[in-house]
């Protein structure tokens, strides 16, 4: 044992004589000795020679100290703040805005943080691509950052490095690139968003000219942009402003959940189903496509039509509109268009109709084309917007945030020359594209000689890489994003890097020699060359407050029509298109969308809005198709597309074309954490390049069969008034088109609801469209667990609202779908509250129904005789081995079940006490009107969800209890229940009734 | 048919109650030796496999309480099933016993006196295995015991409103009266025993629960006053517990339970279950302990017209709910019943038709009604049945109940089926316990129904029981009695005084 000993004493006579002990004074050998010991004689040395006795003393010794050091609490340290930080309160959330990248666009935020932890995400008000709302993907983004199963560092070939290591080799990788001027050097980005990292790359590109950079989505907007390449001759996004649009077409469009700029879109249009509205009218919908999709359910007609198809139509319909709005197409678009077959009756009927509906409308007027449909399509939807004069009222074009090459042929021209050998470095910013890439260019994509992978996870490209560079989640770390219309929002941090994770600018930065930091890089992007310091900071500032940047979407382009450019897509996709009887078409999967989610528990098990199927994905098939292959739900089926073979559960589709198979991509993770492994069967290998979005193929069975995890095992109202609907005409004549509510009799003495506040919700049907985002959200505010595949086929699913989904109509083939959010309906006399033993769940004097979870034994009795079903009871210990990440995304506002009691929607209590206690604070007595906001309302992007004070006659609640549409559900059990729904109203075409 | 001419319906006329004794102390030999004589091979086999099962039924409820009630198959829309199925159906079952000693004391009928031990004792045990499902059930089963109204520091009381407390009263209350109503028959037969306990531990053991029995008349006064009292007290627990059980349900307001005719159904129903279990464990220990004797054809008969009343009854009610189904015009109500008949739990519904209204309209056919296979076959059915019949109710209501998009599916879990599967066992444990260390029969109140106890008898018969006997005998088939023949032939050798005091 060496140690730094005292230093040994000089002989110093200058002054003093100071002395430790006698023997110092003494000058005993003992002493000189003893001052180069750490320890005195005999305590430090290993007992020589040790006897079997000496040991057993000692191992016994150890054995019964080591009991008495276990039977010590584990010693927990308080440490106080010696600085506060600022309005940082103990107990009381703080709110930060920020912002994320979401599937093309960027959505503003507003995150809760209590204690430093990000822990609920909502939207931003302020921001336009949110307006408050959010969406599942976004609500979950929170868990998504508190993955554990994250990367945990950087990587060489699988072996951990530090930061340090990780940064020479950029450097280095970066000197050396620079020396050959970037030859062999290609860089794959994701549709980031950031200004900042476009802008670093476009230095990687001035200091290498050589590199290249490409840009891939699995599931991206490709189709848009090259649509608007074609029909006006530069590549722009589309921004609509459906809250203009009278008549809105979806041309195999999910624009309501699975396209850019859903959230605001779906705001826009739920702005315009509102039946109550008096400056303007109701708008009409028609949709066309292939499977039932969120936003097909929503449509006022629906024509379901093999994809490929659509396209045929899409040119009809321009054909048919310019015809009846009596505008010209260009001579070579017509001509180009001409010779196609002729539709199918109904679908020429269906054309004839809409395009007569267009013509009328002056010009508000919105035509989507989907992500599936070819260029051309897009092309020709937005000669026709130019035509009737949509352009600058509907829809707009707005610059694309960078030059960055995108789409499938730079893809494939990238991994050729990976595979020839010409490119040796590929650089993969984000994305999985070994996993989400065509089946005909991920093998290249992995064979790269020096693969860098910067991502969240190890996924399977970060398998393949020489390198994984740990990626910052966009919580966690400084950035900026511009939405699909321009506007600006900076990223910030909620909590520091729970990984040491960096960002792309920061790994761009160090890849070019740089050493600045994410902070300073946003900077410098956001303030230009004339910007002086103090104002700049002042509008830092202020984005960083506001969460967007004034004044900073792009300006709305002026666009003129290319006729022979569109002419030529259209014959180039005459050229390509798919011949065969059956289709195979790839959609995102709802829940892991390319396989990105894979990981996150909420999102796997948020049942899909239309089969409520969670935990796993499936070949959606028509019952038609199903029934001559003699196929039920889960019987295992064989796909094949491009020349490869899937085989995979089936799910019979109602509302599905008959040609068409729905495949979804993002499932059958294999390199994945623990929540996504092993769910679901990849599907990627169909999709090639050739057939990416559609591909010919067949289906056949496959025999055996699989479970399938679904919320909801039956469609059908069985004739029940669980959902009222009514059309526009109809309910402008006569409003009420529910039964009249009733007064029922209780022969217990009635409770006096008169006095206080008296929390009631209601929630419009009209504007529901079943995004699931609610149910995410409630998830999220209420530390609701998950319960696996396991638990979702026993059918003890947790979450607190569920969305249901019903069809309607006689023919299978060609029903009417609607959603229905449901959860605990706080009934004025609860049926759960008669017969719990222990008085656990009882009526508090404001009208919600109290779970005490410490009260509660869990007879579940109460569950039994709820009729809505809404109870849902903790089964097992589910939030027992919660690893410590998760438990920081815990609301602490909320109590974490424990296993055995019940649960269910409290109405948000705990943000209800919080609006009264700031009532109180602030002297008044009664909490105000839109005050207290529930979690699924805050997150609903159609507004469909309002809650308040019922005893609050203004209140938004209140007058919707009184519309002429309000009804309850099963209100003849006398239950009155303090949800009401507001009747679906719906707009449809005379013209096309009974098609 | 030589029973034919035994049975005979005509007041006076019946078959003797006792078979082949001659004497009171046969009967005593009889019971009181199986509790005396070695343990058979036959009781030590069955008593393992009992014992088995019942570790299947500790291990279940051990993994239960270790992981919680996810164990078993219930899901978000079925939140009952094989639980209180089990529940309800082992209640039922004890019922018989009850119904025997209080109902049939009250109305003299004498028949009772070689079942009544053995029902009550089936009663007792019926009601613990009951016990495990609404104590186990609960998410928390630490914490169970707040079903009771324990004056607590928080004020906290149980909601009276809910049935589940009342079953809770309802509960405690029939298995407390119960016991005491089985404890205080025994008393008599345990001072027997006692007097004669061949060692003095057990002559301690024995007398510290005889109570001091002497047998004076002070004692038989006492004792048979308490027990009229308590067969007073018992006898509204047998409307009582099982009306109140049934509240579980039509208080409620799911569909298929709320419906007023649940109670007399329910007790018709625990009737039914209660003597088809006694018959079926009436068949088997008659034959296991050489109790041939003492539970004759006439017993069983008469439990089988029992069986064929009540399953009759329970047959009308099946109908009577149909009827009010339609009738009452609730749409919910009308297709919780069709969805019985013809939803996805069909099989079950059909199942308890055929087990409990078909199967026992075989017993108008005396024949049947008197034949040992066929009895003990239909009431097996019977138990099925009754079993179905709680599942079909409490499944099938809830597993489609209001809203079409929580209906579900319920399969149970390997749990449900092993806890339940165990519950026998802890049944036969018992029973095979009580079997060997307790008289099986009680043998004052035998005693009291023979012919020697009459001072009147034989005026119909000429007189002297030994001739009564010898008649019976000699009319009664060679192959219905040798075993309980030989026995009584050994045993009736001497008789002793206490013997004769005991049954003063």
């Amino acid at each position: 044992m060496k140690r730094a000993p005292y230093p040994i004493q000089e002989s110093d006579t200058s002054g003093k004589t100071y002395w430790r002990s006698l023997d110092e004074l003494g000058d005993s050998p003992a002493f000189a000795e003893g001052l180069l010991r750490e320890f005195p004689d005999g305590a430090s040395e290993p007992p020589q020679g040790s006897s079997r006795r000496a040991f057993l003393g000692i191992m016994g010794a150890s054995m019964a100290l080591g009991g008495l050091a276990a039977c010590r609490r584990p010693e927990e340290v308080i440490v106080p703040y010696t600085q506060a930080p600022e309005a940082m309160v103990p107990g009381k959330p703080l709110f930060f805005s920020t912002s994320i990248p979401m599937l093309g666009t960027a959505v503003g935020l507003v995150v809760e943080t209590h204690e430093g932890r990000p822990t609920k995400i909502e939207g931003n008000p302020r921001h336009p691509e949110s307006l408050g709302s959010t969406s599942t993907f976004i609500q979950a983004s929170v868990l998504d950052m508190y993955d554990p199963d994250r990367s945990q560092g950087p990587r060489e070939r699988g072996e951990g490095r530090t930061w340090d290591e990780a940064s020479a080799f950029l450097r280095k990788l970066g000197d050396d690139a620079r020396k050959t001027n970037g030859q062999g050097l290609a860089i794959l980005v994701e549709d980031h968003r950031s200004p900042t990292v476009a802008a670093q790359i476009d230095a990687v590109v001035r200091l290498m000219p050589q590199a290249r950079v490409v840009r891939y989505e699995a599931f991206g907007k490709e189709a848009a942009l090259e649509g608007t390449k074609a029909a006006f001759g530069k590549a722009l996004e589309v921004i609509y402003d459906l809250s203009e649009a009278d008549v809105v077409v979806a041309l195999d469009s999910d624009f309501l959940m699975h396209e850019t700029s859903s959230v605001k879109n779906a705001r826009a249009f739920a702005s315009r189903r509102n039946p109550d509205r008096k400056d303007k009218p109701m708008n009409r919908f028609y949709a066309i496509e292939p499977a039932f999709s969120v936003t097909g359910t929503n449509a006022d007609h629906r024509l379901r039509i093999e994809s490929r198809k659509v396209t045929e139509i899409a040119y009809a319909l321009a054909q048919e509109i310019a015809a009846a709005a009596k505008v010209e197409l260009p001579a070579e678009i017509t001509s180009a268009m001409s010779g196609a077959p002729a539709l199918d009756p109904k679908a020429a009927k269906f054309v004839k109709a809409i395009a007569a509906d267009v013509a009328k409308r002056n010009g508000a007027v919105a035509i989507i084309a989907g992500r599936k449909q070819p260029a051309s399509v897009h092309a020709v939807v937005h000669v026709v917007h130019q035509l009737l004069g949509s352009v600058g009222k509907t829809v707009k074009f707005v610059k694309t945030i960078d030059d960055v090459k995108s789409g499938l042929s730079e893809l494939a021209a990238l991994g050729k020359d990976i595979e020839s050998g010409k490119i040796s470095t590929l650089m993969v910013f984000g994305g999985n594209p070994v996993f989400d890439a065509p089946a005909d260019v991920r093998g290249a994509i992995a064979k790269a000689k020096t693969l860098v992978h910067v991502g969240t996870h190890v996924d399977e490209t970060a398998a393949a890489a020489a390198w994984h560079l740990n990626r910052a989640h966009a919580l966690e770390s400084w950035g900026d994003l511009r939405a699909a219309d321009g506007t600006g929002s900076i990223i910030q941090p909620l909590i520091a890097p729970l990984y040491g994770g960096r960002t792309d600018a920061e790994i761009l930065e160090t890849f070019v020699g740089g050493a600045r930091k994410a902070y300073d890089i946003v900077r410098s992007t956001w303030r230009g060359p004339q910007t002086l310091v103090a104002d700049f900071d002042r509008d830092f500032r202020r984005a960083l407050h506001d969460g967007v940047w004034k004044d900073s979407a792009f300006a709305a382009e002026t666009v003129a029509v290319q006729a022979a450019e569109v002419a030529s897509a259209i014959k180039a996709q005459r050229a390509n298109a798919p011949k065969g009887n059956v289709e195979v078409v790839f959609d995102p999967c709802p829940h892991t969308w390319d396989g990105r989610y894979a990981n996150n528990g909420w999102l796997q098990e948020v049942p899909d809005s239309m089969h409520k199927l969670t935990w796993g994905n499936v070949a959606a098939i028509s019952p038609a198709t199903a029934k001559g292959m003699g196929v039920s739900d889960g019987d295992l089926v064989t796909v094949s597309a491009n020349g490869v073979d899937v085989t995979l559960p089936a799910l019979v589709a109602v509302g599905q074309a008959d040609g068409t198979v729905v495949l979804t991509l993002g499932q059958g993770r294999t390199a994945v954490g623990r929540v996504g492994k092993g769910i679901g069967v990849a599907t990627g290998a169909t999709r090639t390049t050739a057939g990416f979005h559609v591909a010919d193929g067949k289906v056949t069975k496959a025999g055996g069969s699989a479970k399938l995890a679904r919320t909801q095992e039956h469609f059908l109202t069985e004739g029940r008034p669980m959902v009222h609907e009514a059309d526009y005409v109809k309910y402008q004549a006569t409003p009420q088109v529910v039964p009249a509510p009733k007064k029922y009799l209780s022969l217990f003495e009635e409770k006096s609801y008169e006095n206080g506040h008296q929390w009631g919700m209601a929630i419009d049907l009209t504007a529901c469209i079943g995004c699931n985002a609610c149910t995410v959200a409630c998830q999220s505010e209420n530390n609701i667990p998950v319960v696996g595949f396991e638990g979702v086929t026993r059918s003890r699913e947790m979450q607190w609202i569920r969305i249901d989904r019903y069809f309607e109509g006689k023919n299978p083939d060609e029903p009417t779908s609607v959603s229905q959010p449901t959860m605990c309906n706080h009934c004025e006399n609860a049926p759960c509250e008669e017969v719990c033993p222990v008085a656990a769940t009882t009526h508090s004097p404001e009208g919600l129904n109290d779970m005490a979870y410490n009260r509660c034994i869990g007879t579940k009795y109460c569950a039994n005789n709820c009729p809505f079903k809404v109870r849902r009871f903790n089964y097992f210990d589910y939030t027992k081995d919660t690893i410590e990440v998760h438990k920081m995304h815990m609301n602490p506002d909320v109590t974490v079940r424990s296993r055995g009691v019940m649960e269910k929607c409290t109405f948000c209590v705990q943000r209800i006490s919080s609006a009264k206690i700031n009532a109180k604070v602030e002297g008044r007595e009664r909490v105000r009107d839109g005050e207290v906001v529930t979690a699924c309302q805050q997150a609903c992007p159609t507004q469909a969800i309002h809650f308040g004070d019922l005893n609050d006659k203004q209140s938004v609640v209140a007058k919707d209890y009184s519309s002429p549409r309000a009804y309850r559900q099963l209100e003849e059990l006398n239950v009155r229940s303090r949800l009401s729904y507001l009747a679906k109203i719906k707009n449809p075409n005379p013209e096309l009734e009974g098609v | 048919m030589t029973t034919a001419v035994l049975n005979e319906d005509t007041p006076g006329k019946r078959a003797p109650l006792v078979h082949g004794h001659r004497d009171f102390h046969a009967i005593t030999e009889t019971v009181a030796g199986i509790v005396e004589k070695k343990t058979t091979p036959s009781w030590v086999v069955l008593f393992s496999l009992a014992i088995s099962v019942l570790l299947i039924l500790l291990g279940s409820l051990g993994k239960l309480v270790a992981e919680g009630i996810g164990v078993w198959g219930l899901n978000n829309t079925v939140f009952w099933a094989w639980d209180i199925t089990g529940f309800v159906f082992w209640i039922g079952i004890g019922h018989a016993g009850t119904l025997i000693s209080a109902i049939l004391f009250l109305f003299r009928q004498k028949w009772r006196t070689s079942i009544n031990r053995a029902a009550e004792a089936m009663t007792i045990f019926a009601v613990m295995a009951a016990a495990i499902y609404p104590v186990f059930h609960v998410g928390r089963v630490w914490f169970a015991y707040w079903l009771f109204p324990i004056p607590n520091q928080m004020s906290m009381w149980p909601n009276f409103k809910s049935p589940l407390l009342w079953d809770v009263f309802a509960i405690s209350t029939y298995a407390t009266v119960s016991i005491l109503f089985w404890y205080v028959g025994l008393v008599p037969d345990l001072a027997t025993l006692r007097d004669r306990a061949k060692t003095r531990t057990r002559a301690i053991v024995l007398g510290i629960f005889a109570l001091g029995w002497r047998g004076s008349h002070r004692n038989w006064l006492t004792y048979e006053r308490a027990y009229l009292i308590l067969a007073g007290l018992s006898t509204p627990l047998v409307l009582s517990v099982h009306t109140i059980v049934s509240f579980d349900f039509a208080v409620s307001i799911m569909p298929g339970w709320h419906t007023t005719i649940f109670p007399p159904y329910f007790v018709a129903g625990a009737i039914f279950s209660g003597f088809a279990m006694v018959v079926t464990l009436m068949v088997m220990a008659r034959k296991a302990f050489g109790l041939e004797g003492l539970i004759t054809i006439r017993h069983l008969e008469n439990m089988n017209k029992i069986i064929l009343v009540t399953g009759t009854m329970v047959g009308y009610a099946y109908a009577v709910e149909y009827f009010i189904a339609w009738y009452g015009g609730n749409e919910y109500e009308g297709f919780a019943f069709a969805n019985r008949a013809f939803g996805p739990y069909k099989w079950a519904y059909w199942t308890m038709w055929s087990c409990n209204v078909f199967s026992p309209q075989l017993f108008w056919f005396k024949r049947i009604r008197t034949s040992i296979p066929a009895m003990f076959a239909i009431s097996i059915f019977v138990n099925i049945g009754m079993w179905f019949e709680r599942f079909v109710i409490i499944v099938t209501s809830l597993h489609r109940d209001y809203i079409p998009s929580s209906w579900t599916y319920f399969r149970p879990s390997m749990f449900d089926i092993s806890t339940f599967l165990g519950s026998f066992g802890l049944f036969f444990t018992f029973f095979l316990l009580f079997l060997r260390f307790l008289p099986a029969v009680a043998i004052s109140e035998v005693k009291g129904v023979m012919p020697a106890a009459d001072p009147h008898a034989g005026h119909d018969d000429h007189g002297h029981d030994d001739h009564a006997e010898e008649k019976a005998e000699a009319s009664e088939s060679d192959e219905s009695d040798d075993e309980s023949e030989d026995s009584s032939d050994d045993e009736s050798e001497g008789s002793e005084k206490d013997e004769e005091e005991s049954n003063g």
